[in-house]
């Protein structure tokens, strides 16, 4: 455990991290950057569960949709991850003991294996999932977890906001 | 402005949000997930209007009627979280220059947006498939989502100024 408190420090003691929180613009701007990124992630994947529960886009071809959609869904999760290691940095001991930090990450690890199970194997048949062949059960289950997840986890992103010293509420 | 948020926060709902544990980081979390419901729908019709999407198989009629209740639904929600936060935390919010920036912001990202759905209506290529945008409905429709992303870094920066 030494080493890993040892590692933190040393991203905070880091040159970027500090000029990041001794800036006065640097973390309210990525804070505005992590915002719009995870709005843009947890949209366009509750995008395709309202598809996969037959609940929105019914018309379309699920595969179709996946293609329109998919690619902004790790655009806007990558610049949600880069902005959120920008935050993290600058408090990095903070952060790791933080609890509501931890439930956040443990949710996000979480939604990966249940989006590598669907991908893998539950989706497998997806390229029959059109109007006449609906999606079937695993692939509703997998959904419907996906939904509970993501709002989870901006609800214990938000907890975290609230209580770190450099982030504000 | 002073007396209002003296006013309102001396009001039993006022008080009344605020003691509730955990209510205020609740309401943040609609608040966000609304933004969610705006910023993703008004970006899938935008990649129609724009030609990025690449399925090909949606007029903008389809993105339009699929998206745009989702956005006026959001911003229902949107207007509802953030007028019980307002009332939780008046001094918060009333006289802070982010906030009031904000309360422009979403003046105009609203009127942008609404016109963007006008714009793409008279459109005589709205049905098909393989339909255009016109230049004007692009305009809109990137200066929208630009606004609105101002509207969230406005929003963010309430709890970084001071008020006045």
């Amino acid at each position: 455990m030494d080493y890993v408190i040892a590692l933190l420090e040393s991203l905070e003691h880091s040159a970027l991290a500090v000029s990041i929180a001794e800036s006065n613009w640097a973390f309210p701007i990525v804070e505005t950057i992590h915002v719009i990124a995870l709005a843009l992630t947890i949209g366009t994947v509750l995008i395709m569960d309202l598809r996969l529960l037959g609940l929105a886009s019914a018309k379309q071809r699920y595969t179709a949709l996946r293609r329109d959609v998919f690619p902004w869904t790790w655009w806007a999760f990558g610049g949600a991850v880069v902005s959120g290691c920008l935050m993290f940095i600058t408090q990095a001991t903070e952060y790791y003991k933080n609890e509501a930090f931890r439930i956040k990450l443990l949710l996000l690890l979480l939604a990966g294996i249940n989006m590598l199970v669907f991908e893998l194997i539950i989706a497998r048949g997806a390229a029959n999932w059109n109007q006449e062949s609906p999606v079937p059960w695993p692939g509703k289950v997998a959904a419907l977890l996906s939904i509970a997840l993501w709002i989870s986890i901006v609800f214990f992103g938000r907890r975290v906001g609230f209580t770190m010293l450099l982030g504000r509420d | 402005m002073l007396a209002l948020v003296r006013w309102l926060s001396e009001t039993s709902a006022s008080s009344a949000i605020r003691e509730v544990d955990g209510l205020i980081p609740l309401l943040q979390t609609i608040h966000i997930l609304a933004i969610a419901m705006v910023m993703s729908s008004l970006l899938m019709i935008d990649l129609r209007v724009l030609q990025v999407t690449i399925s090909q198989t949606q007029s903008i009629a389809d993105a339009a009627h699929r998206f745009e209740s989702w956005i006026w639904t959001g911003l229902v929600l949107l207007a509802a979280s953030g007028v019980t936060l307002i009332i939780a935390e008046p001094q918060r919010t009333l006289p802070n220059s982010s906030f009031q920036t904000k309360i422009v912001l979403i003046a105009l990202a609203a009127a942008t947006t609404y016109a963007l759905r006008i714009s793409l209506r008279r459109n005589a290529e709205f049905f098909s498939v393989s339909g255009k945008a016109t230049r004007a409905a692009k305009l809109l429709a990137v200066s929208a989502f630009i606004l609105w992303c101002a509207v969230a870094a406005a929003g963010r920066f309430i709890a970084y100024t001071q008020p006045t």
